[in-house]
Formats: C-alpha cells, structure tokens, sequence
C-alpha cells in the first residue's frame, strides 16, 4: 500500500491503488493443490458451521475435479451472496474454525477456495440459475441488501414475482455502499444482484418506502411483503461539537470511498475514528488509505471488548492505526471557522464485572486528554430504522423487529422481516452470511404459506 | 442438460457411472444406497463357490501426502450365502427397476455349474451377467478367476458355456495380469460375450513394514500377492481399453474401469471407447456420494461442449490412437520458457541436463538475474521439463518447424522405402 | 558436439550432394548408423550418418525422390 507517511501528500492514483481489493486470489495451482488438500469429511463440520449450509466439501471436490460450474453453483445455490462471504465472512470463527485439519495441520482455506469457483463463474459470466414457472404470486422486498436479494432470489426460482424498493441508486445494500472495497470491490455485489434480476425480480431503485410508496400500499398491493432495510445512519454522540465541519459519520464515510470519486484526500490529516467495531476499524483503513498522517481508535474500553472480527482488527493494525483504549469522547474542539482542531477523551478505567459478565468503565475523575486531530469518524453502531417499522404496524423492541425464528413472520400476518433490522436484543447476527440465510428460509416459509393457499382456494 | 442414459450391450442406465463388482456392492442395503445416492448400475460382489476370507485385506499406497493414490486387497468373493445375494438383488431390483443390476459370476470351469449359477441369477431379474476372470488372487489358486481368465481357451470356452443358457447379455470381465489383453478379449468374443469389462485389479504386494518385516497387508505376519486397483492403475487401464476398443475384431461394447476417480477418468475411458465406467476404489475412499460430482462434472462438460448425449463420447479418440510405427518421424515441439512465470527452481533444467538432451541453459540477464532458456534446436521435444515443472503456464510444449522434412514420414513409410534400398 | 549441431553438420553433406544433382541410390543402417550411398549417374559419393535427425532427413529426401521419380 502507498501511503505518505513522509511526504504530505497523496495522488488519486495511490488512493486507487490503495482501494482495490488487497487480499490476492488464489492462483489455479495453489487453489487445486489446496482443494486436494480437503479431507472431503462426511457430514461435515464446516457445513454446519456455516449459516447456510454451503456443502463445503462438494463444491471444494468440484474444484479437485475441474468442474468450476459445479462449484460455483454448489456455492450460490446455498448462498446467494456466497461470492461477497468469500471475502467479508469471518471464516476463522464459521467454516475454517470448524475444519477438522484444525487439530491435524492447518484448516483448509475454505473461503479463498469459495472465491477462486465464484470469480471463475464472474469471469465466465456463468448463468447459474432459472426463474420458476409464474405462480402470479407478488412480493415486495424492501432493502436489497443481502437479505432482500436472497429472499428475492429464492422467491423468483419458486416462479413468484418479486419487486424490491431500494432506497439508494444502486442495489446491494451495506455489499455495494457499506464493506469497503479494499475488502469487498463494488463489482462483487454487483454480479449478485445481476444474478438476481436475471430471474426476473424487479429493482426499483431511488424509491423509499416511507416516501414515495407508503408501507400500506405494499401490504395492500403485494401476497407478501419482506422488509430487509437494514439499519439507519450512525447515532449522535451527544456531547459538544458535534455540529462541527470535520465530524463524520463512518457509514456515509465509507460509502463516500465506494463512489470511485475520491474527492477526499486526507493528505497530512490527522484522524480519530470513535468506537471499535468493523465499521470503526473499515473507517480507520479507509482514513490511512486516504493519506491521512495519523488514524487513532478511540474506545471507551479495551481490546477485549471491542467487537470487530480478529481478522479486521489484525487487518487495523496492520494498516498502522493507533489504538486509544479506556477514553471517552467527551468534546469535540473546533475553530472559529467550524473545522475540527482536537477530540477531548476522558481516561476510563475498568471496574468489577456487572451481571451481564462485562467489566464496567467508569471515569477516572480529572483524567482528560486532548487529541490533535482535524477528523473525527463516529462508528458507535447504527440506528434503527423505528419510523419505517412503525408505519408497517409490526411489533419491535426498541427498533429491532420481532419475528417467529423459523419463518420470519413479524406480528402483522403476510409481512416478514429479515437481515440486520431484526439483529439485536439477542436475536439474528449482524453479519452478511446471516442476512442470506434469514433471506432464503423466509422464501422458503412464504412460499410453503402461498402455495398452502393456493391449494386451499382452488 | 445432457441425456447421460447409456446402453451397454443393451442393459440400459440412467447414466454410465455404475458400481464395479467389490465391496461397494456386497449387500443390498449397499447397493440400494447407492442408487438412492445417484449410481447408474451396479455389479453385484461376485457370486460363486463358497470361500472365506481373512483379515486383514486391504492397504493403500500414499503417494506424496495423496492418501490411497493405489489400492491393494487381497479379498476374495462375497463369503455371504448365494440364497441371501439372490434375495437381495431381486429385492433391489424391483425397488429400482431403472438402475442396472448385473450379477458378477465365478464358479469352476465346469458347464453345469456356469448353466447352474446363470439360470439361478437371471431367475431374480438381473439385467446382465459379468463373468469374472480376472480375481488375481485366492480363487485362481483353485482354477478361477485369473488362472482362468489368462488361458484365452478357457474364456472362451466358458463363455460360450454361459451363452448356452442365459438369457440377459452376458459381459466378460477380463484381467490385467497378461501380457497381451487382446488375445482374451478376443477369446471372450469368440466365445460369444456380449461386452467385455476391463481392468480387474493387478498383481501387487502393497509394502513391507520396516520394522517388523512383515508384509502389507498381513495376517498374522504372512502375507500372499493381492490385487492392485485406484488412481494409480488408471493409465494402464485406458491403454487396454483403447487396445481392445481399435481391433475391429473385438467388436463388442467395453465396460472400462480401473481408476476411475471422477467425471473426468470417465469421459477419458469413454473417449477411448468404453460405453460406460465402473468404480470401486473411488466409492470406498469417499463413499457413495462422490457419484453427484461425476454426474453433475461429466453434465457440465458435456454442455460446455455442446455434445447432447454422453453417447457421442464413445470411442471418439480411438481413431487417433495407433501403433508406434504410424506417427509421425517429421512432427516437433520444442519447449518454452516463459520467464515472467517461472519461479527459477531449475528443476527442469537439471532433468534435462542429467537425464535428457543438455537443451536448458541457465543464464544471466543484464540485471544480473537469473532466467532459464530452451536452447530449441537441440530440443527433442520429449516434454519432460514440462511434467517436472511445479508451475502452471511456466513451460509450454509448443509445435516447432519441421527440420528433417517438411512433409509427414513415419517409421512404417521411412523402414519400406530404406528396406527397397539395399547395397546396389 | 550438441545434437543439432551434429545433424547441421551431416544436413550439409547431404544438401551439397543433392545440390550437385546426386540422388540416393543405396542405404545400409547397422548399428554404426546409416551408410548412404548417392550417384549423380557418373560418379558415387559415400556418407555415413550418425545423427538421429539426419538419418530422418535422409529418408525424407528418399521419399521425395521416389514420389518425384513416380510423378516423372
Ligand atoms: C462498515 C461495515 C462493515 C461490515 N463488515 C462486515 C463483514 O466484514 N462481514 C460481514 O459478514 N458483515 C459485515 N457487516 C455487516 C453486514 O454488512 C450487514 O449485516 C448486512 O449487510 C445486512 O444485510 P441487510 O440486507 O439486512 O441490510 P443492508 O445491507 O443494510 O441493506 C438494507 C438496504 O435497505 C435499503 N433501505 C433502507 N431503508 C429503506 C427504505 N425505507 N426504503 C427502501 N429501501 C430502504 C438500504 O438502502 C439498503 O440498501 C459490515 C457492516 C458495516 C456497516
Ligand atoms: C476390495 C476389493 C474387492 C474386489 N472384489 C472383486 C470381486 O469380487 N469381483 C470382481 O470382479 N472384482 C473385484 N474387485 C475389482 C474391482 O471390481 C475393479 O475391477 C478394480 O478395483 C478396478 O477399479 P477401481 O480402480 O475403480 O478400484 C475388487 C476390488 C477391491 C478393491
Ligand atoms: S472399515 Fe474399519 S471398522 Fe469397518 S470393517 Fe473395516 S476395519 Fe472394521
């Protein structure tokens, strides 16, 4: 990676280098020879591991045999964002930490191997998969994100017409705005979606529900209704300055590295990314490779509550990110001008386990610090998304949809919920995997129910 | 998708992949499941003359960390009673009435009891007949199998014993473990074979343990020859199908096996002729379930190529396979090093140099680094650096100008026109 | 001497001869190579090939002598 510790300045050509994708493909050799490798287990642990069942071993003896169509069909037959998990998944703790080679030698490299059959079906422009026969059964998605896309997916291959309202311009959700490109290049997704619509599911993109259609006229208008919207912008701090130019939100930050504009460069800028979970330690990468001088982590905790994947907070430090353990943002210092100049942090110190098990923080009294900084990221999660749930008169708690596990129904009959708006309070996982198997088992359900009543009413 | 249904001498499955005549197929739960897991046919473990068997019976050679590259077993034939084989495979049969059952037979080389034992079978709706002649080890002590199969007499004979009263066709199993398979194969046709399915397995001691200097496998500290099957015996396999599949007296179907451990072998064995493959070692290292990846692999190819039916795959190489004395004095290809690839490891460089034609010269650039070069003149050709080569796309065979001849001359062309040229 | 090198050689024996208008009247291979004898129809010339690549060659022309010789 070019970066500037040096000299102060950075060109839009290292930017452009410093964003594509930096963890390298597997070549043909080394990914054959891996593939050899794979014991072919029968009923294995990675396939359980994984969230949607991928049947690991097949696809990886698909690619010993020379059948990369297999593979890959194998692949996104289970998991129709199986070519974006290759790269975001955290395979150390799904597939490869399940791997029995774990206590022989070393795991297989299972989400490489899933990489090398999806490029190969992206380069190939494979087809992998046809519409089913129309049922004349409608279904609107909201989101399409990959729980929309998936649900979508596996609703068309049932023959069910799907519509999905996407509020952005493009379709992919947090895959195309949200996972860097560094980590997750835009053409990725891309190629989901474009699976996707290939089975004929309409994206109408630039349309919010809320906005331009109301939440009613789905319900009314559609057999079923799924909404996959995610999770909103990142939350106030709620302390001093905030209001100030250089004060950024990490989502909106990084979507801004994925527009392939790079209007930004954080020549000689020295940053401060608030919080510790991927979205931190992705808007901290972005910062470096932007140019910027210094990027620092501030986290009211330690290293061992912060929420990131080994393998992002690895990636951070490689990057060379400063870690600010144990300090609270308490204000943000700005000029007269309105540019940020300095993060004030309260030092925090650890306390006796609560009962949830967590150690607490509190203030050390008097301890405060001034950050020489001219950036500051907010990455303290995100919101949720209360006023769309509420005009679909579904129960929540707290902004976190209420659902039946196995099938997603919400409260309100025909309408299901998947994806990131129903993680949290112990439900669901924030993770891409996840969204795509919420995706496919709440297709599953609503085509079991319409087909049920279409049995009942014929 | 490709129609995989295949014919061999008219016993008909849904696709060429069908279970060789082993363990895999001892019982019918076994087979059943098998069936469920996708197998086209299955060759029931071979019925005859009572036998027991010992344990130990198998071992496997490991090449470079590749576990079971071969296989070794010195297993006779199914040591269940014949009334309980036959119970089973009229059961399997009606439950799966499109899969192909074929009942592998070895008895005595005796008339009534081949009419004996194929009247017997074919009363519970078996599809075909496999005489086994090939069993290397055990049953040839006593006059079966191998000892019967290596006499082209004795194939004959007993062949045509079998035709005399079956009524479903009759393939012969021929074994590896002569020095000619032609003569057989040939032998079996005369006898009246319906096809001929090749390779049993082939003469083989598997090790020896270094420490206590008993043979592998053993029992208890003895050891006897067993039969050699698996990835390893694959090449030796497809040459007998390929010898057997251009005579155009041995004009029956083929039956290939022998290594067979994915799509790919298939397609191999059936583009060198045979009409469909068998398996043994494949499903017993992986089981049943390694049959979707070769439907699915041979499927993909298929419409990859735009070949409708696996059908038109057989025998479609045989035309290009001859004899030694027909190709070409005149063709060349050279090696080439594409430097921006190779890894510098000079592998090929040193088996060149020690063990073909001195032809790859290690050579400095002006930045002093190393590169490797064919120097093609002195190149033959023999593709050596190429296989030694640990790098994909590093060394390429690639087809030089003639320089003995512009025009095609084979050995056959240049020994006639040398032998009408005596001292004058 | 290198292969080629060694059939470069024994290819221009044969060429300059063919050039001079011999024909390859007689061949005896034994296991010191090929004797070739060539005739211009008045005087013989005598060469004896070693290399693998010019005992091909020679056969070669052989066979294009004999396809001419059957063509006139
Ligand atoms: C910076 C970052 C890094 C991450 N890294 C990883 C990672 O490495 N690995 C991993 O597994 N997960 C990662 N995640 C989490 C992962 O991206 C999410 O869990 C996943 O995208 C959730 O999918 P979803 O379909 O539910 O929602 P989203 O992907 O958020 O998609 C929701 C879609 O709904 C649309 N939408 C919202 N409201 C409306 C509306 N009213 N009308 C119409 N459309 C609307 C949005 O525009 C969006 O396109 C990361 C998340 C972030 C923010
Ligand atoms: C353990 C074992 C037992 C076998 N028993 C028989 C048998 O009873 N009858 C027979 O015709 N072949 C028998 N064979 C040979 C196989 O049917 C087959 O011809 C051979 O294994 C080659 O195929 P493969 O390389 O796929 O294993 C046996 C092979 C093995 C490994
Ligand atoms: S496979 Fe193992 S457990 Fe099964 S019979 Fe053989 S030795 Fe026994």
């Amino acid at each position: 990676m070019a970066t500037n510790q040096s000299e102060a300045w950075i060109s839009v050509e290292d930017i452009k280098a410093n964003f594509t994708e930096a963890h390298p493909a597997l070549k043909q050799k080394d990914a054959v020879d891996e593939a050899n490798r794979c014991l072919y287990c029968y009923d294995a642990p990675c396939i359980t591991a994984c969230p949607t069942d991928i049947d690991i071993p097949a696809f990886i003896k698909k690619i010993a045999s020379g059948n990369m169509k297999g593979s890959a069909v194998t692949i996104m037959d289970a998991n129709p964002s199986g070519a974006s998990c290759a790269r975001v998944c955290p395979t150390e703790e799904l597939c490869e930490g399940a791997c029995v080679l774990n206590h022989a030698s070393t795991p297989i490299m299972i989400g490489d191997l899933q990489r090398y059959a999806t490029d190969w079906a992206i380069k190939n422009e494979q087809v992998l998969f046809k519409k089913g026969e129309d049922t004349k059964q409608h279904i609107a998605i909201v989101g399409s994100g990959p729980a929309g896309l998936s649900a979508a997916r596996e609703l068309a291959r049932f023959g069910h017409r799907v519509t999905i309202y996407e509020a952005s311009a493009e379709a992919g959700g947090l895959n195309t705005y949200g996972i860097v490109s560094f980590r997750l290049p835009k053409e990725i997704p891309a190629w989901e979606v474009k699976q996707v619509k290939d089975l004929g599911v309409e994206i109408k993109t630039n349309t919010i529900v809320g906005k331009d259609i109301s939440a009613a006229e789905l319900t009314e208008q559609y057999h079923a209704v799924i909404i996959a919207a995610g999770m909103g912008k990142v939350p106030t701090l709620g302390i001093d300055g905030e209001e100030l130019e250089g004060v950024r939100d990490a989502i909106e930050f990084v979507k801004m590295t994925k527009s392939g504009k790079w209007e930004e460069n954080l020549s000689g800028k020295k940053v401060a990314v608030i919080g510790a979970g991927n979205t931190a330690v992705d808007a901290a990468t972005c910062s470096v490779r932007l140019g910027a001088e210094n990027v620092k982590m501030v986290y009211r905790r330690t290293e061992k509550e912060m929420t990131a994947y080994a393998f992002e907070y690895e990636f951070a430090k490689q990057d060379g990110i400063e870690f600010k353990w144990l300090s609270a943002p308490a204000k943000i210092e700005g000029n007269s001008s309105g540019e940020v100049t300095g993060l004030l942090v309260n030092k925090m110190k650890l306390e006796a386990a609560g009962e949830d098990g967590r150690q607490k923080v509190k203030a050390i009294e008097g301890a405060t610090e001034t950050l020489d900084v001219d950036l500051v990221i907010k990455a303290i999660g995100q919101e949720r998304l209360n006023p769309l749930i509420e005009a679909f008169e579904v129960t929540h708690s707290d902004g976190v949809i209420q659902i039946d596990e196995t099938t997603y129904a919400t409260s309100k009959t025909g309408v299901y919920a998947i994806g990131d708006i129903i993680f949290g309070k112990g439900q669901g996982e924030a993770m891409v995997v996840s969204a795509a198997q919420q995706g496919k088992k709440a297709a599953w359900a609503i085509h079991s129910e319409l087909t049920e009543n279409a049995v009942h009413s014929a | 998708m490709a129609n995989l249904e295949t014919s061999l001498a008219g016993i008909r499955s849904p696709n060429p992949f069908w279970l060789a005549s082993a363990p895999p197929t001892n019982s019918g739960y076994q087979v059943q499941r098998a069936f469920e897991a996708g197998w086209g046919g299955a060759v029931w473990k071979t019925l005859g003359d009572p036998i027991l068997n010992v344990s130990s019976r198998f071992a496997a050679t490991s090449f470079n960390g590749q576990a079971v590259a071969g296989f070794n077993n010195i297993e006779l034939i199914t040591d269940r009673p014949l009334e309980v084989n036959l119970r089973e495979i009229e059961e399997t049969k009606i439950k799966y009435p499109n899969h192909a059952i074929i009942a592998s037979l070895m008895v005595e080389p005796n008339q009534e009891k081949w009419h004996e034992i194929v009247k017997m079978v074919e009363a519970v709706g078996v599809d075909g007949l496999e005489l086994n002649f090939g069993c290397p080890h055990g049953m040839a002590e006593r006059g079966m199998g191998a000892a019967s199969g290596q006499v082209p007499e004795l194939v004959k004979q007993q062949t045509a014993w079998v035709k005399e009263v079956a009524q479903t066709p009759v393939i012969v199993k021929l074994t590896p473990n002569i020095t000619d398979i032609t003569f057989t194969a040939k032998a079996a046709v005369e006898g009246g074979a319906d096809a001929v399915s090749m390779i049993n397995t082939i003469n083989s001691l598997a090790g020896v343990d270094l420490d206590s200097w008993n043979t592998v496998p053993n029992v208890a500290g003895k050891g006897a020859h067993g039969g050699y099957c698996g990835p390893a015996v694959k090449p030796i396999a497809l040459n007998m199908v390929a010898e057997c599949a251009r005579r155009p007296d041995i004009n029956v179907p083929i039956s290939g096996m022998g290594g067979v451990s994915s799509w790919k072998e298939a397609a191999e064995f059936m583009l060198m002729g045979a009409s469909n493959v068998q398996v043994c070692t494949a499903a017993m290292h992986h089981g049943f379930r390694i049959v979707e990846d070769m439907i699915d692999g041979l499927n993909n190819y298929l419409d990859e190529k735009q070949i409708g039916s696996v059908a038109e795959l057989v025998g479609k190489t045989v035309p290009k396979y001859s004899d030694w004395g027909e190709l070409d004095l005149n063709y060349r290809v050279v090696a080439q090093i594409d430097t921006e690839t190779c890894i510098n490891c000079n592998k090929c460089h040193i088996a060149c140099e020690d063990t073909s034609h001195q032809c790859i010269d290690m050579l400095k650039d002006e930045q002093g680094n190393d590169f490797l070069q064919v120097r093609e003149d002195d190149c033959v050709g023999c593709n050596l650096c190429s296989i030694v080569c640990p790098v994909d796309g590093a060394i390429e065979m690639v087809e030089a100008p003639r320089k003995t001849g512009e025009e095609p001359m084979t050995w056959n062309e240049r020994q006639s026109l040398v032998s009408m040229m005596g001292v004058k | 001497m290198r292969e080629h090198a060694e059939f470069m050689l024994e290819k221009e024996k044969i060429d300059a001869l063919i050039e001079d208008g011999y024909e390859i009247t007689a061949v005896q291979e034994n296991l010191e190579g090929a004797f070739v004898q060539f005739s211009n129809g008045e005087k013989q010339a005598h060469l004896h090939i070693e290399s693998a690549d010019a005992r091909k060659y020679f056969s070669f022309l052989l066979k294009k002598q004999k396809e001419e010789a059957a063509s006139t």
